[in-house]
């Protein structure tokens, strides 16, 4: 068996996986019945409908011939994803000041070439905006300097 | 006339300095990152959703809807003076309206551009303050199995009508309304899909998710295309356009108008289907259509009119229903929701303020955004100058405060770091995720009514198919598959979507 259609082939895994998640999540929801719905009846009705679909995509793969992949970047992608991680962990002990700082040298560094100097300005217009915006301006409850 | 008085009303709300001042900002910001490619207004609306949280609902949504109809002005002027469209909508206004600049009638582009979408805008607020009405009325009487099927057949529609493969289209959906059932169970209070931690006891944060995939794994994405530098065409000269030139487009300016004023209306319609549309449209009934393609100012007047006019009607189901036809009004839905205020029929009897207020402010906007873009086109262009790799870890960065200030807590971040690597796949494998957001919304919504109406019915699904109206909606939805899966209209879909 040969698949022709990686992007739909990937797509099918990932909607099965999805569903296989939510079918084993929702194993203890009781089901109830269609007059008397439980909290699990709706979301097993749409994992099953969703493994379906993904079964279809995973079928028609084999048949049908699609486009290849493209070159997946998961650099770029995994030192943003950090970067908002990073920033969830920091806002609240060490301030916006801080957690925006390692941010914008996180995002800056998953972007080809690194300027160090354009970077750190960068970060520092960033800070002053959104202190004076965010805090000053809308009054929203952030802290600007790490708490002791 | 109920009509006349509404809109005073409207305009009495819309004119106070508060509001009028947030429709400018509004239509500035949506002038901007219509101008700028690589941030459109589903992300400049999820950023500032919990900004919006601060203000009165009205000057809220004045806001937001102004970033809507405002970046269709500003795409244009992209599209017209650097061949490269800031806004999807705008990719077929590149085709004529650059050829135009090109041949130094970059002036009477941008002239026609606006006036085309000023005249759509007033028409499409007046369409709304006609239809919205009669169809509130009528949804007021739906019940469970009305609404159900209502989502179904808005749903279909949307998948129908979106580009890419139908299959992955309708998956999103189902995957999105999944994701939509996460945290406590409003009927049992069972606490569903939380995964043993405690941050998804209410739910995936519509913000988080939303942002996650329109803010930062659009970034990661557009970070590997080249970047894209056009040539700015010389001075733009004469802005207003000849009589000659008005009179070429006073049809297609109307023919834009309606048809993207009906596009607008249909789930899953909006601004880009419509501008596609009335292109094909235009080149269909032109006595020559050989011009199309060289700078013809009807292949401007035409998709530019019906994006505005689109943007504008799709609004209608939005206020009307409470049913979002696309990610941007998924995004008015939930500032709606932040305010406490359950979209629906009911907005525009118990909240008539802010209902008309809203349509009022669309004119008003409308003609802020002809003063803005003609006279100061310039300082536009200009924009294009600010690098991409300035501007998005600003976009990152607000997503960031933007997750974190809506609830204050951290948690946010976590969810908004996985939907970005989840948006980011889903991207790479040519699935959209506009399906995924609006199943997202109508989740809780599918399932509250599903449940409603089983309940009256005992069980008996036959329910759905015995109230006609319900009968109805499922029968287009049906009918739309069956369409959609015939190869010839198949063929057709692809050439209209193609960009």
């Amino acid at each position: 068996m040969k698949i022709c259609a990686p992007k739909d082939f990937w797509s099918g895994v990932m909607f099965c996986g999805f569903a296989a998640v939510a079918t084993f999540a929702a194993r203890g929801y009781s089901l109830g019945s269609a007059g008397k719905m439980g909290p699990g009846y709706f979301p097993l009705l749409l994992a099953g409908l969703l493994a379906v679909l993904g079964g279809a995509l995973i079928a028609r793969s084999v048949v049908l011939s699609g486009e290849p992949l493209s070159r997946f970047h998961v650099l770029p992608l995994a030192s943003i994803a950090a970067g908002v991680c990073l920033f969830g962990v920091l806002i609240e002990p060490s301030g916006l000041v801080v957690s925006l700082a390692v941010l914008t040298l996180m995002a800056a560094l998953s972007g080809g070439r690194f300027r160090l100097v354009e970077t750190l300005a960068l970060a520092a217009a960033l800070i002053v905006f959104s202190v004076g915006v965010f805090v000053y301006a809308l009054g929203l409850p952030l802290n600007i300097w790490p708490s002791l | 006339m109920d009509v006349i008085s509404n809109l005073g009303l409207g305009f009495a709300v819309a004119l106070t300095l508060q509001n009028t001042a947030y429709c400018f900002i509004g239509v500035l910001l949506g002038t901007v990152i219509g101008v700028l490619p690589g941030i459109g207004p589903v992300t400049t609306i999820a950023m500032l959703l919990p900004i919006s949280f601060t203000l009165q609902p009205e000057a809220a949504l004045i806001m937001l809807a102004g970033i809507y109809y405002g970046a269709q002005y500003g795409g244009s002027t992209t599209a017209i003076l650097v061949n490269i469209p800031g806004e999807a909508s705008s990719v077929v206004t590149t085709i004529d309206g650059h050829q135009m600049a090109r041949q130094g009638r970059a002036g009477p582009a941008l002239g026609i551009a606006a006036l085309g979408s000023f005249f759509a805008g007033c028409v499409a607020t007046l369409l709304i303050a006609l239809a919205a009405p009669p169809l509130a009325s009528i949804a007021l009487q739906f019940g469970p199995a009305e609404y159900f099927s209502l989502m179904v057949c808005g749903l279909i529609a949307a998948v129908v009508l979106a580009r890419g493969s139908l299959l992955k289209a309708v998956a999103m959906v189902v995957l999105g309304l999944l994701l939509g059932l996460v945290g406590t169970d409003v009927n049992s209070g069972a606490r569903r899909f939380n995964f043993g931690m405690t941050g998804l006891a209410d739910g995936i944060e519509f913000v988080a998710i939303s942002m996650a995939i329109y803010g930062i794994a659009e970034v990661v994405y557009n970070l590997e295309k080249q970047q894209a530098t056009g040539v700015v065409a010389g001075a733009v000269g004469r802005v207003w356009p000849s009589l000659a030139d008005i009179k070429q487009c006073a049809g297609s300016i109307l023919r834009g108008t309606a048809l993207g004023a009906i596009l607008g209306v249909l789930p899953g319609g909006g601004a880009l289907l419509a501008s596609f549309a009335a292109y094909a449209l235009e080149k269909k009934v032109a006595s020559e259509p050989r011009q199309f393609g060289n700078g013809d100012i009807r292949g401007v007047a035409a998709p530019e009119s019906a994006n505005n006019a689109g943007a504008q009607s799709s609004f209608i189901p939005m206020l009307t229903l409470g049913i979002p036809g696309n990610p941007t009004m998924a995004m008015m839905i939930g500032a709606l929701m932040i305010h406490g205020i359950a979209p629906g029929p009911r907005v525009m009897t118990d909240r008539p303020g802010l209902f008309w207020g809203l349509i009022a402010s669309m004119w008003l906007g409308n003609l802020m955004l002809v003063i803005l873009n003609l006279p100061m086109v310039g300082v536009w262009v200009r924009l294009l100058r600010v690098p991409y790799r300035l501007l998005y870890p600003a976009i990152i960065a607000f997503c960031c405060i933007g997750a974190y200030t809506i609830n204050n807590k951290p948690f946010d971040a976590f969810v908004m770091a996985f939907f970005a690597v989840f948006g980011y796949i889903a991207l790479k494998l040519d699935c959209e995720p506009a399906p995924l957001i609006l199943g997202f919304v109508l989740g809780p919504m599918m399932e509250e009514n599903l449940r409603r109406a089983l309940l009256i019915s005992r069980g008996d699904p036959m329910v759905f198919l015995q109230e006609p109206i319900s009968l109805a909606f499922l029968l287009v939805a049906a009918g739309l598959l069956v369409v959609i899966a015939a190869p010839a209209i198949r063929v057709g879909r692809e050439e209209a979507l193609r960009e």
